[in-house]
């Protein structure tokens, strides 16, 4: 069984256990002993069940299991153990008697179970990971008032003034909540030598101003600007780099110089532009508020760097992206030189209900012709891709090729938000479609369009290709780890209170930053609480995949700018800190980076002096 | 505080109301994305609790019988099983993003059966705190002494 499915089978469980103790007291103060007893009894083997989903989520990962472990548990463990020693015997001796056993010594210790009992089942959607010391104390202080304000309701009940302490543990609880403030995390190596606010400054990483030997400068003039599209027939409205919806596609050979000149005409919220999965100088890297500050209407900002990483890339703004990616300020970046024969880049995306494929009508490919097709998913959610009519090969991902691809047909390739798949195969005489979820995409060849294939299993990425050597693997020693527990709860987000998608515990700008050293060789484990699939991009950084689920990536070396955290899934990557800056470490679903996921990596002696960014 | 009480029941009934609009606004709204049901999460998650919660207190500092005050948290309950049906239904097809099956969807169309359970409640709420407060009207209110016949 899935960690995601134990973690709503451990829901019910939970839900079930409060119901039957709620449920016991209820039929106790009703006068029915015998169906009270009979609800205790179900109640007591429900806990136990809980106990053993409970264990069963800490073998998918101690973060699974922590609220219950620490809190939850123990909570009802003790408030049930004491219901059956005070309200057991009642009930046995009122069932003997035939009397009604609805004293309030039977009644109130059986509803207090069902308060923790509830506890356990409202704590994973309220505060998630992980229960801190503050959420202990306000849990057990509110299911203890629970309890007194029953206590006086049923009967006599103590002193008002036994709720003294109880309070007193609530705001003790708050105030822990407000004091921990840790805003670094050295992830167990040395803490910072630099003084906050002192060292590099990002806006000095620039990149160079001349190509490689042999290169030459590709000069781009980008001019934001509102405009419209044509989706499906519909006219919509669009922001666009140049008015284009995808933007220019901008392409080079290996060693070329890249100069872009961003201008806004009247994006209002300003734009920028990041090279996504491209590890271009810190301060070229297009993260406003940590590189930079927005383009404004009327505002200019040029980007350089060198094309060194041949490959399939895209750019987007990173102001207010959830809205402005969204709204088309995006593009692809393509470098090396073009496949031979048709090589064709289908950036994806979606307006309102309709994904659209980026390349329009259907491109000549004869028979015998090799074909390679750029898959880019420029939207938030991931995307699942078939080919008919043809065995393939899925040759690069992320722009990093791969060792060995074999062949491949009658699979699902699933593309995780922001991420890119090349695949390529031989030109057969029949047609070949590409279906994206299901609905037609993109057709080449002549004869009638396939229809969409269904049930094919999904391709494993960890298990596909042959491995090679990698400069450093799961059995390296780390400089640091750091460990992302991606769950919702309520946290401040810029200082509001919201809803959050938080990182162990807290949402952006309050999730601690990441300190590491230039040279370090560094860890990042990424575990998925929550029921979303969260794509996480780390800028500046491709990162070598380690295991999935305590599993070792068996396939060919897979170097990723974002990977796909699936619910209840633990990932276990690793990087060369080897580009000094401060950069977004993020959820790709950017409606997520939003609402708090999302947190910066610094590197030492490396300042930022631009403020007011946000998660998205 | 037994008006406070009613007035705190009707608004969760009203709350309860709102909901099944904010719920036929989601379901329409086109195109579909995760703001659909923004106003159908906010009421469900934040104001419908708030109120069930704060109308238990109410019927708690009125001193309405025991069965009233356990009553007027039923909705909360309900209010997190229908939390639940959608986390088991997402459970059920592996994830928010992912397609829905036949299984989970015979869990998520238990969101609407769910839902009359959770008016059902309320209505039983308001219907009881109403009656409470008539109760303790017809308590209050003096009555006319007679005076014994001289």
């Amino acid at each position: 069984m899935s960690t995601a499915q134990l973690i709503a089978l451990d829901l019910l469980a939970t839900l079930l256990a409060a119901a039957g103790w709620v449920g016991a007291g209820v039929a106790a103060a009703a006068r029915h002993a015998r169906a009270a007893l009979a609800l205790l009894a179900v109640a007591i083997v429900v806990t136990v069940v809980r106990v053993t989903t409970a264990v069963a989520l800490a073998t998918g990962g101690w973060w699974f299991a922590q609220d219950r472990v620490v809190l939850t548990g123990p909570l009802l463990g003790v408030a049930g153990l004491a219901a059956v020693l005070l309200a057991g015997p009642r009930l046995l001796s009122a069932v003997r008697a035939g009397t009604p056993g609805n004293s309030p010594a039977a009644v109130v210790p059986l509803l207090i179970a069902g308060y923790a009992g509830a506890a356990g089942l409202l704590f994973p959607f309220l505060v998630g990971y992980p229960a801190t010391w503050g959420d202990v104390l306000v849990t057990v202080a509110l299911v203890g008032a629970a309890g007194l304000v029953t206590w006086r309701v049923a009967g006599a009940g103590p002193p008002l003034w036994t709720f003294l302490p109880i309070l007193a543990m609530g705001l003790a609880g708050v105030g822990a909540g407000f004091a921990t403030g840790v805003d670094l995390d050295a992830g167990g190596g040395p803490e910072s030598h630099h003084p906050a606010g002192h060292g590099v400054s990002v806006a000095d990483l620039r990149g160079p101003t001349s190509p490689a030997p042999g290169g030459q400068v590709r000069r781009y003039e980008f001019t934001a600007r509102e405009t419209t599209v044509n989706v499906a027939g519909r006219t919509v409205e669009a922001w666009g780099y140049n008015g284009q919806v995808p933007g220019p596609p901008i392409t080079a050979s290996q060693g070329d110089l890249i100069e872009v000149t961003l201008h806004n005409a009247d994006i209002q919220r300003g734009v920028t532009l990041h090279w996504h999965g491209y590890d271009v100088p810190a301060g070229e890297d297009g993260a406003p508020g940590v590189t930079q500050d927005a383009v404004p209407p009327g505002g200019e900002f040029v980007y350089r760097f060198r094309a060194d990483q041949v490959g399939t890339y895209w750019y987007h703004t990173h102001q207010a992206s959830d809205v402005g990616v969204k709204m088309g300020l995006y593009g692809t970046l393509v470098v090396g030189p073009p496949a031979k024969g048709v090589d064709l880049t289908v950036p994806v995306h979606t307006f309102g209900s309709d994904t659209v494929v980026g390349t329009a009508g259907t491109p000549e490919a004869a028979a015998g012709t090799p074909v390679r097709l750029r898959l880019v998913n420029t939207d938030s959610v991931p995307h699942r891709f078939t080919l008919t009519g043809t065995a393939y090969r899925l040759v690069a991902v992320d722009g990093a090729d791969l060792n060995g691809p074999a062949e491949l047909r009658e699979v699902e390739l699933r593309l995780p938000a922001g991420g890119r798949y090349d695949v390529a195969f031989t030109m057969p005489a029949g047609p070949v479609a590409l279906h994206v979820d299901g609905d037609p995409g993109l057709r080449l060849g002549t004869g009638d369009q396939p229809p969409a294939p269904k049930g094919w299993p999904e391709l494993d990425i960890t298990r596909y290709g042959t491995p090679a050597a990698t400069p450093f693997g799961p059995e390296s020693r780390f400089d640091r780890s750091f460990t992302l527990v991606l769950d919702r709860g309520f946290a401040l987000v810029d200082g509001v209170p919201k809803y959050a998608y938080t990182i162990n515990g807290r949402a952006f700008p309050n999730v601690p930053t990441q300190l590491v050293r230039e040279g370090d060789l560094v860890e990042m484990t990424v575990a998925n609480r929550s029921l979303d699939t969260h794509p996480w991009h780390l800028h500046g950084h491709r990162v070598l995949v380690l295991e999935r689920d305590g599993r070792r990536a068996s396939g060919s070396p897979l170097w990723l700018d974002t990977f796909d955290v699936r619910p209840g899934e633990v990932w276990r990557v690793a990087f060369r800190a080897d580009n000094p800056g401060e950069w977004m470490n993020h959820c790709h679903n950017l409606g997520h980076a939003t609402q708090g996921m999302a947190l910066h990596l610094r590197y030492d002696g490396v300042m930022t002096p631009f403020h007011g960014g946000h998660g998205g | 505080m037994r008006r406070v009480f009613v007035v705190l029941s009707g608004l969760l009934f009203l709350a309860i109301l709102a909901q099944f609009y904010f719920a036929a606004v989601g379901a329409f709204d086109r195109p579909q994305d995760d703001d659909s049901f923004a106003l159908h999460s906010i009421v469900g998650m934040m104001v419908i609790p708030l109120l069930s919660i704060l109308a238990t207190v109410s019927a708690a500092l009125a001193r309405a019988p025991g069965r009233l005050i356990g009553l007027s948290l039923a909705p909360l309950g309900l209010v997190v099983v229908q939390v639940l049906i959608i986390v088991v239904g997402n459970a059920i097809s592996g994830g928010s993003d992912e397609d829905t099956g036949a299984a989970g969807l015979f869990v998520f169309g238990l969101h609407a059966v769910n839902a009359l359970l959770v008016m059902g409640a309320a209505g039983a709420v308001l219907r009881r705190a109403r009656a409470f407060a008539a109760e303790k009207t017809t308590v209050d209110t003096p009555q006319p002494t007679v005076s014994p016949a001289a």
